[in-house]
């Protein structure tokens, strides 16, 4: 069982728009006990499986009716011979304390949004840790980022039965539900893949960024 | 053979995997297996054959996935799907006496209010299901995590068919669905609804059910289903764990809860159906009659009524201005806040009431319960005197609730006990008939016994009936107080029921009300008193209920009132002597503070001039400090807050002299499809601290209902807001549906993924960057 002990607290201050020229003194307070909060409510879980895969114009999966479509998932999957579909969420119990808060105290429920935010990630990498066991792993390529299409989260869901396996739903207009989830696919190797990092070049949020209009990167 | 016969034999042997069976055929990850019934029924039907040669006294039909969401890009209609495959369970079970199931999962969307699927959407899926497998003897809803989608599938089932229902959730090793809700909940609110059997299937293995067939039994009194997976799956190879035989030894281990219909799930086979039917047959079942607790729920939390319990009157707008003022504005926000004030302050049970002549009762009754729940988990007291809002609002309310009220009249009792029965809640009964309330406690205790009568005729069980013998003013009716005591005790005592009263009539009219309304509650509590009905937010009252349950020796080591009490500081009075200015509190976030000193400041400002001379200078000062980049997003609304918490008390002020703040009228929402509202709620709170009256629309909002919106207020500026590059075009839509319509107003929008470019390119007139620009853009157009 992955347990998050203490969320990321400087990449929540981000996610809030925080600089370091701020000062943070009549917030403190309400940051920790979000933080204590959150973490008392949340059930985070995961589930993945690993295929086969074969790069044509698409990556086809193995036994598998997902095609993962685009250049930019074909690049990011050129040197591994599987890859693995993983989901995981912080649970439907981050939605509703969020949502409680919204109704009176919205400051609390931004700053619980945001801790939100990081701490999905941060499962994300420790599950991935889990999982990867010492494997050479490209880093977690998410639908809608590139050109891999975000109609996918469907189909993500249905190939590794994430609905039954973590609860994990998707929209008509493909957003996750619960909301603080993520679905990736990680490609998996033999040879050591070189160490890359998700950027802004092929990002469709590029343009409107707001770590970038502040010359920062979203860090994921 | 019919599904009441079948139930005449000791177990019913249910059937294995479908899933399980066809991936060992080698169907692929993510394929839609109820597309086989179609393309290779040949492959299904041998499947039901095989588990019907197991033993299987019902086999699921191959339809668990076939709706209309799932099938949507299959190229295949739900109804083709769902007859070919009953059509394979039918053909496999010609010549023998199995059954055929209609196999139901979930639809594959979260319903409201976690998701966005509305319940009268599921409901019509679930009917389009139900029509198309008419063929099938049995329905089965099964693999279900949450109450409400199950809720809505139950009552499609009944409204559409008279077959039997068998209902099966997912449970956790921690004893909660992944949506939370606990097995009591389950329990009494299928029972209550009507579901002929209700168990478990999935998730765990025979093992690991132990704990929940446990809790399960103690619930209900219906036969109960399990459906086990054949262990737990290994992580990598998804190999379960547990081998038929050993799976039939810790199934025969749950025999003593009651179990009677016995199958298996994910990676069982015939093998585990032949071996449990094997072990099944040296086997008696338990079937005894068990006294169930008396009980009303939400999902996630179940109040047994065994003790005295808070319920929450604040939801009612009798006598309260602002609240008739909110539901004119749909201000929903504002029931919102009153309903987790009440829970805050201890009310373990909330009223809900919400009827003003002027308005839409039903429409806002069905708003109120749906909104609620969303925000907190304590059961509901639905409290209307119109049938029509009553069946309303049971229907949409998720677990079981309290209805408020029959009484003894004749048309009473027929209108509201069918509709108590039918959606399985509790009852309050009020012992007045056509004749008014009588003042004797002995004609009250008549009535009680006529009501209990008529409810246990018509289905009710008597766990479920609470009398309220009605509560007089005492300044008018002083010797009735006694008389309303004296039928709580016989009531309680003699007539075996619980008893609910409202307090607070009690003082009516008279000097320090709070003394006498404490003082009646403690005597009543000591009478027989189950379920008060008081304002939770007054300490005196809620920790009357807390002192009694120590001393009447409920609250077992005083745990409760010691956990409540023990380290808690003394009670501070809000004391207006404080040093800070109420600029000084606004720009260092001090919530603590601002009523005490905005208080203050009506002592020499009128409420206009606190807002135009103090608040929004204030605000102003904090939007510069957050556009420099002295301060970040949670600073600025923290401050807007505290402005906030002055407001409420300026609008109070500012009511007594029927007057109101109002800057002019915006309207926002999330566009549609879109569900993401932080940034959304973030302007309005900072909107309405500015003096503007925001009408807020939420998330996920058709085109028509701003148009709507926009022409029904005479708005002049709107506010759109998406944060997905798939929800943009909604926004678009929206705003060109506003220029179509002729609408005289200014559109701002914003959103993450927005651009100013952008924004001009779909037509809106301004783009806000953030909530700050907002405000700039509403000075601009209102003024």
């Amino acid at each position: 069982m992955i347990k998050i002990e203490r969320i990321n607290r400087a990449e929540a201050l981000r996610y809030m728009g925080y600089n370091k020229d701020i000062d943070l003194t009549n917030i403190e307070g309400l940051l920790d006990s979000c933080e204590k909060e959150l973490l008392s409510v949340i059930k985070p879980r995961y589930c993945c499986r690993i295929f086969d895969i074969e790069i044509k114009d698409s990556v086809e999966l193995k036994d598998c009716r997902l095609r993962l479509t685009g250049k930019d998932i074909t690049e990011h999957l050129k040197d591994c011979n599987k890859a693995i579909i993983f989901a995981a969420t912080l649970s439907a119990d981050a939605d509703r304390l969020i949502n409680r808060y919204k109704v009176k105290d919205m400051t609390s429920a931004l700053i619980l949004d945001c801790m939100a935010s990081a701490a999905i990630e941060q499962y994300c990498d420790m599950a991935e840790k889990e999982i990867g066991n010492d494997r050479n792993m490209t880093w977690r390529f998410s639908p809608g980022y590139g050109d891999l299409p975000i109609g996918l989260q469907r189909e993500f869901i249905s190939s590794i039965n994430a609905e039954k396996l973590i609860g994990l739903t998707v929209t008509d207009s493909n957003i996750l539900i619960p909301r603080k989830s993520v679905t990736a696919v990680i490609g998996l190797s033999d040879r050591e893949i070189p160490k890359g990092r998700r950027g802004c070049a092929i990002c469709s949020m590029a343009e409107s960024c707001q770590y970038r209009k502040r010359g920062e990167h979203c860090g994921l | 053979m019919d599904f009441n016969t079948l139930l005449k034999k000791d177990y019913v042997i249910l059937d294995g995997a479908m899933g399980t069976m066809l991936q060992a055929q080698g169907l692929e990850a993510g394929g839609i297996p109820e597309l086989l019934s179609i393309t290779e029924p040949e492959k299904i039907i041998n499947i039901h054959k095989s588990y019907i040669n197991a033993g299987s006294d019902i086999v699921y039909a191959n339809t668990f996935g076939a709706n209309r969401y799932k099938l949507k890009d299959s190229g295949y209609c739900v109804g083709d799907v769902i007859k070919a495959s009953v059509s394979c369970a039918k053909k496999a079970c010609r010549g023998t006496n199995t059954l055929t199931a209609l196999d139901i999962g979930p639809i594959g969307q979260l319903l409201e209010p976690t998701g966005s699927l509305r319940f009268e959407e599921a409901y019509d899926i679930f009917k389009e299901i139900i029509l198309a497998g008419g063929d099938a003897d049995v329905i089965v809803l099964e693999t279900m995590t949450d109450l409400y989608e199950v809720k809505a599938g139950v009552l499609a089932a009944k409204e559409n068919s008279h077959k039997p229902i068998i209902v099966t959730m997912t449970f956790e090793e921690n004893m909660r669905t992944f949506t939370g809700c606990a097995i009591s909940s389950m329990a009494m609110t299928l029972e209550g609804l009507g579901a002929d059997a209700i168990g478990v299937n999935c998730s765990l293995g025979p093992k690991e059910l132990y704990p929940i067939i446990e809790e399960m039994s103690r619930w209900t009194n219906l036969p109960i289903v399990i459906k086990p997976n054949a262990g737990l799956p290994d992580p990598v190879t998804n190999k379960y764990n547990v081998l038929p035989a050993e799976f039939a030894q810790y199934i025969a281990k749950l025999n003593k809860f009651g179990i009677r219909l016995v199958g298996g799930c994910c990676g069982t086979d015939p093998d585990y159906i032949r071996e449990t039917v094997r072990v099944l047959q040296s086997l008696k079942p338990i079937i005894a009659e068990k006294e169930i607790p008396s009980a009303i729920c939400s999902p996630a939390n179940t109040v047994i009524v065994d003790m005295p319990r808070i319920i929450g009157e604040r939801i009612n707008p009798t006598g309260k201005k602002l609240f008739k003022e909110a539901l004119r504005n749909r201000n929903i926000d504002y029931i919102l806040g009153q309903a987790i004030e009440q829970v805050q302050g201890g009310a373990e049970i909330l009223d809900v009431n919400v009827g003003l002549p002027e308005i839409d009762e039903m429409e806002m009754m069905v708003t109120a319960v749906k909104s609620i729940q969303g925000v907190v988990d304590v059961p509901l007291q639905i409290d209307t005197t119109i049938p029509e809002v009553l069946e309303a609002a049971l229907r949409v309310y998720n677990g079981k609730p309290i209805v408020n009220s029959v009484n003894g009249e004749e048309e009473s009792l027929n209108t509201v006990l069918p509709l108590v029965k039918k959606y399985g809640a509790a009852v309050v009964g009020l012992t007045l008939d056509k004749d008014g309330i009588p003042p004797k406690a002995e004609k009250r205790i008549e009535i009680a016994e006529k009501i209990m009568n008529r409810a246990l005729e018509a289905g009710i069980p008597k766990r479920d009936i609470y009398i309220d013998c009605l509560t007089l003013t005492a300044s008018a009716e002083q010797a009735a107080v006694m008389e309303t005591l004296k039928a709580v005790e016989y009531v309680k005592n003699n007539l075996g029921l619980h008893t609910v009263l409202g307090v607070s009539n009690i003082s009516f009219g008279l000097p320090n009300r709070g003394l006498i309304n404490s003082t009646f509650l403690t005597m009543a509590l000591t009478r027989g008193l189950d379920l008060p009905i008081i304002n939770p937010n007054i300490e005196a009252m809620t920790g009357a209920v807390r002192a009694y349950r120590l001393l009447a020796n409920h609250d077992v080591n005083s745990a409760e009132f010691i956990d409540f009490y023990g380290n808690a500081a003394p009670v501070q009075t809000q004391s207006a002597h404080t040093d800070h200015t109420l600029e000084y509190a606004i720009e260092k976030g001090l919530k603590g503070e601002a009523r005490a000193i905005t208080s203050a400041l009506l002592e020499t400002k009128t409420p206009m001039e606190v807002i135009n001379d103090v608040i929004i200078p204030a605000l102003d000062k904090a939007g510069n400090e957050f556009e420099k980049g002295r301060i970040f997003l949670p600073q600025l609304i923290l401050s807007a807050s505290v402005a906030q918490e002055a407001f409420e008390i300026l609008k109070a002020e500012i009511s007594k002299s029927n007057n109101s703040i109002d800057k002019g009228k915006i309207v926002i929402a999330t566009v549609r499809g879109d569900v993401h509202d932080i940034g959304k709620n973030i302007v309005k709170v900072l909107l309405e601290n500015y003096g503007y009256t925001v009408i807020d629309l939420g998330k996920d909002v058709e085109y028509e209902t701003v148009v709507n919106a926009v022409r029904e207020n005479n708005c002049r500026l709107v506010g759109l807001s998406a944060l997905m590059t798939t929800t943009l075009g909604a926004m678009e839509n929206t705003i060109k549906l506003i220029r179509e319509n002729g609408l005289d107003c200014k559109v701002m929008v914003g959103g993450a993924v927005l651009t100013p470019e952008y924004a001009e390119s779909i037509g809106a007139d301004y783009y806000s960057k953030d909530a700050k620009r907002s405000v700039d853009i509403a000075k601009e157009v209102l003024g």
